[in-house]
């Protein structure tokens, strides 16, 4: 007995539509462990929610701008706070700016990390400056990771997408 | 770094009230905030050209500002219906920015909404001190970007007060009023503002 139609179309299929599937699946779960995780929030859905037809490539543009802004000021911040006496009032402007991004983009651990991290400025705490830029490298560059793997996802199901449209 | 950018988000058919198209100058040193609220405004489905710049010093300059308060503008100041700012920012502020609009002598001076991160009563109170329309806490959100279009300059005649002659009437300061009382109130409360109030 051959078996059903559905399942020789889904085996068949050059550009199998059960990979597209599982794509988007791997995609939702990792997305899903970063809010469990705690480092998105729900700004990261508002992100989600204005991408579309009109701006496919949204969420891809903003978690760039974002990522090359990030590591701008963690490169000036890393200079600042090595320096025998820190001008804590800079290295507040540009942890105020991180923090600021991150909280547009729902990089919820790395805000945090900002916050705690002015703490320490506001207390001209120069160790503590130290440890909480460790911090703040430390969640940004476990995201960074996170979102590398999601935006290739996000670009073979473009792909895929592609494909099938043609 | 010095930049603008020009994103005609008005193209499609559509009109809305007024049929006037929006033109809004948003003012931010991050870039991350630029992009987000460029979208923010073209999702909206208002009528928005939308002009970013990242510094308040390249702002007045697309107004036609000298930061040099003897010298009266130059250029036409009809080009921006709503400037939308962020306070913090580099060398010159939201806040400097703002004081300059509202110093300058033409009889209806661009409406400024200011977007920061904090929440702060004495920032707030300050912004308004000086006539900012509204204050927004960032980030923003898609409710926060229809309200603007109450706010814009059209040059249409404004609706009337309920009951007051001025023109900043009732229901605009108390919505200023209610953002300051319950500044700080708490992580749910980032945007502490009656909706419904918004003007006619």
């Amino acid at each position: 007995m051959p078996p059903p139609l559905c399942s020789r179309v889904l085996l068949s299929h050059p550009f199998s539509p059960m990979s597209l599937m599982a794509l988007r699946e791997q995609l939702n779960m990792l997305v899903n462990s970063m809010y469990i995780e705690g480092l998105l929030d729900q700004q990261f859905q508002q992100l989600q929610m204005l991408q579309d037809a009109s701006s496919p490539g949204f969420v891809a543009e903003v978690i760039t701008l974002f990522c090359e802004d990030a590591e701008r000021i963690l490169t000036e911040l890393t200079k600042l706070v090595d320096q025998a006496v820190v001008e804590f009032q800079k290295v507040d402007a540009y942890v105020h700016q991180l923090k600021g991004s991150s909280s547009s983009v729902g990089a919820q651990n790395v805000k945090l990390a900002c916050i705690q991290f002015r703490q320490f400025c506001e207390e001209n705490n120069k160790d503590g400056c130290l440890n909480a830029l460790n911090v703040v490298k430390h969640h940004y560059y476990l995201l960074r990771n996170k979102f590398d793997t999601m935006l290739q996802l996000e670009q073979r199901i473009q792909a895929y997408d592609s494909k099938q449209q043609n | 770094m010095e930049e603008v950018e020009k994103r005609d988000e008005g193209s499609h058919d559509g009109m809305l009230e007024g049929g006037v198209e929006v033109r809004v100058l948003v003012v931010d040193d991050s870039p991350v905030d630029r992009r987000m609220v460029e979208v923010l405004l073209k999702k909206s489905g208002a009528m928005f050209q939308v002009t970013s710049v990242d510094s308040a010093k390249r702002a007045m300059e697309v107004l036609g500002l000298s930061e040099d308060k003897t010298k009266s503008p130059v250029v036409d100041d009809q080009k921006v219906d709503i400037i939308l700012t962020d306070y913090c920012m580099p060398e010159m502020t939201g806040y400097d920015l703002l004081k300059a609009v509202k110093e300058q002598s033409c009889q209806k001076p661009i409406p400024v909404i200011v977007m920061s991160s904090e929440n702060e009563p004495q920032r707030i109170n300050r912004c308004r001190a000086i006539g900012a329309e509204d204050f927004i806490i960032k980030p923003l959100q898609t409710n926060d970007v229809l309200r603007l279009r109450s706010y814009a300059r059209t040059g249409l005649p404004p609706p009337p007060p309920p009951s007051s002659s001025s023109k900043a009437g009732t229901k605009r300061k108390m919505t200023i009023d209610l953002l300051a009382e319950s500044g700080g109130s708490g992580s749910e409360r980032r945007r502490p503002r009656l909706t419904g109030l918004a003007m006619a």
